[in-house]
């Protein structure tokens, strides 16, 4: 089964240990929506996801991949 | 806990406790109740439920501090539509059955009190499901 993987965890550590509350913040959703993005167990919307990335200054395939 | 979760269980708990004390009072009385006595009832226990999920919910609010007064995120909107989808199919049974299929055979108490119940039915359905969608996640 397909599902959408992402690196927002190491990001967050490679960003200074930035929290999930921090990181909602910056993109306006909650910290428990983050949380669940980062397990897996909801995709965000496109605008939310290349808010993401832009938070982390990656491109958005570096941070979200499709997996088969 | 998210805060809207928690104002989930809270209406839910509410609204079983209220309503099974409801139809219990009223399946267990010996004979059928009039019209008068359904609303006096039912707009009693309606009306003790509406204060203790405003009560709850100022509390839990209270507690809940910045979150509270922040706007439902995109996943919290996904997951109330979702719920109400649920509920939606559940309320379009219970009214067809009450009021398409009932008048034909059935006493009019009987009719208003499977509508009542298709209500309470479908706003536990709407909960539930919104309760999954935390616990178990969007996915899940």
């Amino acid at each position: 089964m397909a599902r959408i993987a992402n690196q927002i965890r190491t990001l967050r550590f490679l960003a200074g240990e930035m929290t999930q509350a921090e990181l909602g913040d910056r993109i306006g959703v909650t910290r428990q929506t983050i949380a669940a993005i980062e397990q897996g167990k909801y995709s965000p919307t496109l605008e939310s996801a290349f808010r993401i990335a832009r938070v982390f200054g990656k491109p958005l395939e570096e941070v979200f991949q499709w997996e088969e | 806990m998210a805060f809207r979760e928690k104002i989930a269980w809270l209406t839910l708990l509410a609204m079983l406790i209220a309503y099974s004390i409801y139809f219990g009072l009223i399946l267990s009385r010996p004979e059928p109740p009039t019209m008068l006595g359904i609303i006096w009832l039912f707009g009693t226990i309606s009306l003790a439920q509406l204060v203790v999920v405003i009560a709850g919910s100022i509390a839990i609010a209270v507690l809940s501090g910045r979150e509270a007064r922040a706007r439902a995120d995109e996943r919290e909107r996904a997951i109330a539509r979702r719920g109400a989808r649920a509920a939606y199919y559940v309320l379009m049974a219970g009214m067809i059955l009450a009021g398409v299929v009932m008048p034909f055979s059935e006493p009019p108490w009987k009719i208003v009190n499977t509508a009542l119940l298709a209500l309470v039915i479908a706003e536990a359905v709407n909960n539930i499901v919104v309760l999954m969608s935390y616990r178990r996640g969007w996915h899940g």
